[in-house]
């Protein structure tokens, strides 16, 4: 109980100063916002003015208590380039990111467990050659120009989508899942790769170890030395992998949304940074940070349940 | 009268494992040998020489491409024999576990770290034969119970890692003995444990033995525990059998050199190398009062300091050399590396006769730099101190060169192309380029085979008298102690229970520890 | 259990392919550096959108640019810009993994506590609100990419250096009287080459598909300056009308990264 305490207050702490970090970063490094909306050459008044309605003129410990308090409730100001709060304008986009990530994170472990397997039973056999030479090819080609390949064979000379026409799901739930597979491959494809190769490295590693020859000697078979003994083992590196690609696959959504003109967090991101619109590039760092966050969060709980070596009374 | 029954024969067996391409390597060559029914047969012999792998070719457990090129493995099974080198993988694993069981040296990586005790063990009879569930728990908790693990039913739900090394392969052998194999393989299963955990160990093998007539095959390199067991053994070197017979006769009238030598260093009666005893003389060189030695351990997120060594005082004469020997964890080690200055945490004194006394650590594959070529290694204290000119102390390492009995022309290769003597050499030749006079010995011989061994002991003798160095040697060993020491300290939880001249300590020990020590010989 | 009989070879293979597309590529880089068949930017109204043919073999973009002299400078581009990171994060990654490794104590701690936050955040979602800060540019995005790399080379170091200053080795130069610094950049630091060149070319692969994403997303190498992301960025306008404004450009950061990865593979499994 303990240990979990001690977890969820470390979270805390680092969302915490995750915030601070990007108070810091996007309302005092910056300098006075209210003059750089305005301009040099803005009214006093004017820019007295909108300091005041944007709460400026208050001291800076309060100015972050503020944000603080904002963030915690989802609620970071008004967008600048939008004039809407920036809070609706991130769930409105909301629901295509998670689906992004959780079609390509359930691609990822769909494939890349079963592979790994493979190719791990019959080390050198023909299947593993192909499958790491395939794998190591995939790993080379980065999620953008897989999408636009994708576009160009599976949108353009098969026309099996509309490349750029997005189909929201409130209008047709089907149609948006259907068009959603495909940025959702582009982004799984690399990370199969590296799946695959990371849980073949793991179980050919943990082969090698003495408890398969005990396994083996108790009269195991093949198969029950994979699946009973060596599986488990081997899967516990894999979890925190697993951590890291979830990660990864946020970030790669920013960039596929891109190639598949997306309306998710990741665009409205990009386009606030080169609008310099700060309030909704704070809501966007703040809210994918503390995702990675609560992944690693998990993958660390996960983790000690697997192994009772990490099991802390 | 009716032949007596092998349980198992090896006829003539080879086995061998692939190389870089194709060919396959024999790594040992026409092993014939026979187990009897209910009898324990040893098997001793150096790391490398094929005893391991003679016995996991039986079971098809080679691995790493490895099979038997040639001849026969036969087990009696009922009345007949079946050919185990000729049976496929699914046939085998029928055998295995049920009617030949292993254990293996490691107990803590030979367990699934994931899975309790208790599934481990009942995994034996889910694989073997058909168990209803409840009655499965019983005949596991009853194992346990009997191969004297406390409260059995605790023990059944922990992980390999909550248990220690002894308990660890007390439950490695409940659950090879669970199905009451005919064939019991032990892989050096006392190899890990320290001296009293391995009589108990050794003690439960042959209970099962008496009780349950199984046949035992034990492997190890200690011929001390080969003949607490045993009553035939077979002696292999280089991947051949090199003599077998009765424990009895083999160890009182060997035939063969390489069982002589084998003999000689397990029974301390290589010649004793040290031959004109040191006469103290004047003032100590070194002179360490109340010296305790601590660790800083980490507890429930507190930081303790634990006392390793604890108030230990004696003197030691220049030229002499003093033995300090124990099992691993009594500290002996950690009181070498503290005296050389490496553990900043003690109290009490030390007082040595010169700066930076050096030492000569156990694994010589740690102990040289790996990046750097020999003669830069030499160089370095002469170097770090200022000694010469460069041409100068190029000279004077080549000349150490030679005095170790390597050569100059070691000067510009690569620790990794050295063997293991080798690279001791080398090591000793750092340690005295300085031309310090005490050296610090940590177990310097206790990773070389036994020929070696003595080669080493010899050039320390040699060095001692050239240079006239006092060594502290470390060992766990006492046979080596008795060989080259004058005097011996022996250690026991941090302490030094008992001291004197080696030769009286060997004779008359005092301390109940010492004796046990001493019992563990051969 | 068994080990295929071609693997010995198939690695020697792995590592032939790797090294011969790493020097195709820098071939076209360092070529490219002094000489481009045409200006790389060089507008044309008249050759518009042209397929690939013996004059322009990667064909012409939409602005009747020459691909091939476009690839050839922005694939120089991008891989400065890696190099230069790379260079940077391993600097600024061995000094602190050295110290921290070496030392341990609090101020470790503290710093790794930082890092592992660091390193499970994606390195392009740091770079992208560090130039969200200092704004868009071929330097700004060395800066960036270099600091954010950072995390990354201190905790591989570090751990090397945690491992290895236990060794025997290290007691032994400490005993001869050799100090602190000695040890540790003279003693130690040879022995995490092998550790270091998979790092670093494994690290370039990472620079390199960092600057394509920041350059994709025009957060990088900005207009008229070519760069094989924001050349993809480019191209995507006009996939269908001119395929190979993509490809070009694309199959060259996968030879690259490709090449890369195989080396590094190589390298590691040299190392056991």
């Amino acid at each position: 109980m303990r240990y979990y305490i001690k977890k969820v207050i470390s979270l805390i702490m680092v969302l915490f100063l995750i915030m601070l970090l990007t108070f810091i970063a996007f309302q005092v490094i910056p300098g006075d916002s209210a003059l750089s909306r305005l301009g040099v050459d803005a009214e006093p008044e004017a820019v007295e003015a909108l300091r005041e309605s944007l709460g400026l003129n208050k001291s800076l410990p309060e100015r972050f208590f503020s944000f603080l308090s904002g963030a915690v409730r989802g609620d970071f100001g008004n967008s600048y380039q939008y004039g809407k709060p920036v809070g609706e304008l991130l769930s409105a986009r909301l629901s295509v990111t998670v689906w992004l990530a959780v079609l390509s994170i359930f691609m990822i472990i769909a494939v890349s467990v079963p592979l790994g397997l493979v190719c791990s039973r019959k080390e050198g056999g023909v299947a593993d050659r192909i499958i790491t030479m395939v794998t190591q090819t995939l790993m080379a080609v980065p999620a953008f120009f897989l999408g636009i390949v994708i576009t160009l064979i599976f949108g353009l000379v098969l026309e099996w989508f509309a490349p750029g026409a997005y189909i929201a799901p409130g209008e047709d739930f089907g149609g948006f899942l259907r068009y959603m597979i495909f940025p959702a491959v582009a982004i799984a494809v690399p990370k199969i790769a590296m799946t695959v190769k990371f849980l073949k490295t793991s179980v050919l590693r943990e082969l090698k170890l003495d408890y398969v020859r005990t396994a083996r000697s108790k009269g195991n078979s093949e198969r029950a030395v994979l699946w009973r003994h060596v599986l488990k083992n081997a899967l516990i590196p894999v979890i925190t992998f697993m951590g890291m690609v979830i990660a990864d696959v946020l970030a790669g959504s920013i960039v596929v949304e891109k190639v598949f003109n997306l309306p998710g967090i990741g665009r409205l991101l990009i386009t606030a940074i080169s609008n310099r619109d700060y309030p909704v590039v704070e809501a966007g760092v703040v809210y994918i940070g503390s995702v990675v966050l609560i992944v690693n969060f998990i993958v660390d709980l996960l983790y000690q349940k697997v192994d009772p070596r990490v099991r802390i009374k | 009268m009716e032949k007596e029954k092998h349980l198992l024969e090896l006829c003539n067996v080879s086995v061998g494992f692939p190389q870089k391409g194709k060919k396959m390597n024999p790594v040992t060559r026409g092993v014939s040998f026979y187990v009897r029914e209910g009898e324990a047969l040893g098997i001793v012999g150096e790391s490398g020489s094929g005893k391991s792998v003679s016995m996991l070719a039986c079971v098809g457990l080679l691995g790493g491409g490895g099979r038997v090129l040639e001849g026969n493995i036969r087990f009696l099974n009922g009345e007949d024999y079946i050919i185990l080198n000729t049976m496929t993988q699914k046939e085998l694993e029928a055998v295995r576990g049920d009617d030949i069981a292993m254990i293996f040296q490691e107990p803590m990586t030979s367990l699934n770290p994931v899975m309790t005790i208790g599934r481990q063990v009942e995994e034996m009879l889910l694989l073997h034969g058909d168990c209803p569930k409840e009655e499965r728990k019983k005949r596991v908790l009853a194992m346990l119970s009997e191969v004297g693990l406390p409260d059995p039913q605790e023990i059944y739900g922990k992980y390999p890692h909550q248990l220690s090394g002894g308990m660890r392969q007390r439950a490695m052998i409940a659950m090879a003995m669970i199905l009451r194999p005919k064939l019991l393989i032990a892989d050096e299963p006392t190899t890990a444990l320290d001296v009293t955990i391995q009589a108990k160990i050794l003690e439960l093998l042959k209970k099962f033995q008496k009780e349950y007539g199984t046949t035992i095959i034990l492997i190890s390199h200690d011929l001390g525990v080969i003949r607490s067991v045993c009553s035939r053994a077979v002696v292999m070197c280089g991947g051949k059998v090199v003599e077998q017979g009765d424990v009895g006769t083999l160890f009182e009238q060997p035939q063969m050199d390489y069982t002589k030598r084998l003999l000689a260093a397990a029974l301390g009666k290589g010649s004793v190398l040290k031959k004109e005893p040191a006469v103290c003389r004047g003032e100590a060189i070194v002179c360490v009062r109340d010296y305790s030695v601590f660790y800083e351990e980490k507890l429930d997120g507190k930081k303790r300091k634990r006392e390793v060594v604890k108030k230990v005082s004696f003197d030691l004469c220049a030229g002499e050399t003093v033995g300090v020997v124990g099992e691993s964890g009594c500290g002996k080690s950690t009181l070498a590396k503290a005296l050389a200055g490496l553990n900043p945490l003690t109290s009490g004194s030390a007082d040595i006769s010169c700066e930076n006394p050096q030492m000569v650590f156990q694994d010589p594959y740690g102990s040289l730099n790996p990046a750097k070529t020999i003669g830069w290694l030499m160089t370095e204290p002469l170097r770090l101190h200022h000694v010469g000119t460069k041409e100068e102390q190029r000279a004077a390492v080549c000349e150490m060169l030679e005095k170790v009995g390597l050569g100059r022309e070691y000067y510009g290769r690569c620790p990794k192309t050295l063997s293991g003597g080798q690279r001791q050499r080398v090591a000793i030749a750092m340690a005295i380029m300085l031309k310090r006079p005490f050296l610090l010995l940590d177990e310097p011989v206790s990773a070389l085979d036994v020929t070696v061994q003595e080669q080493i002991l010899i050039l320390l003798v040699k060095l001692q008298k050239e240079f006239g160095l006092t060594y502290l040697f470390i060992s766990h060993d006492m046979n080596v102690i008795h060989r080259i020491c004058d005097r011996v300290f022996v250690m026991y939880q941090g302490e030094i229970v008992e001291s004197g001249d080696v030769d009286e300590v060997f004779r008359n020990p005092v301390h109940p520890y010492t004796k046990k020590l001493l019992g563990a010989r051969l | 259990m068994k080990q295929g009989r071609g693997q010995s070879n198939t690695k020697n293979w792995n590592m032939v392919i790797g090294i011969a597309l790493v020097s195709v590529v820098l071939l076209f880089v360092v070529v490219g550096l002094f000489w481009t068949p045409y200006e790389p930017t060089a507008m044309s109204a008249a050759l518009k959108n042209k397929p690939p043919s013996l004059l322009h073999p990667f064909g012409t973009d939409y602005m009747g640019r020459d691909i091939l002299s476009r690839v050839m400078d922005g694939a120089g581009r991008t891989f400065l810009i890696s190099i230069v990171t790379v260079a940077i994060g391993l600097t600024a990654g061995v000094l602190v993994g050295a110290f921290t490794g070496y030392y341990g104590g609090i101020v470790d701690e503290i710093l790794m506590r930082l890092n592992d936050t660091l390193t499970s955040f994606p390195s392009i979602l740091l770079a992208i609100v560090f130039v969200s800060l200092i704004g868009t540019g071929e330097y700004n995005i060395i800066a960036v990419l270099g600091v954010v790399f950072i995390p990354s080379f201190a905790r591989v170091v570090r751990s090397e250096y945690i491992v290895q200053k236990e060794l025997d080795y290290v007691r032994n130069a400490r005993l001869l009287g050799a100090g602190n610094l000695r040890i540790m950049f003279v003693h130690i630091l040879p022995n995490t080459r092998p550790i270091l060149l998979s790092t670093i070319t494994i690290g370039l692969n990472n620079a390199i598909l960092a600057e394509a994403g920041m350059s994709y997303l025009s957060l990088g190498v900005q207009p008229p300056n070519a760069s094989l992301g924001s050349m993809l960025s480019e191209a995507q306008t006009y996939l269908l009308s001119a395929p190979w404004f993509a490809l070009a450009p694309g199959l060259m950061i996968v030879f690259t990264v490709l090449g890369f990865s195989m080396i590094s593979e190589n390298i590691g499994k040299k190392n056991g």
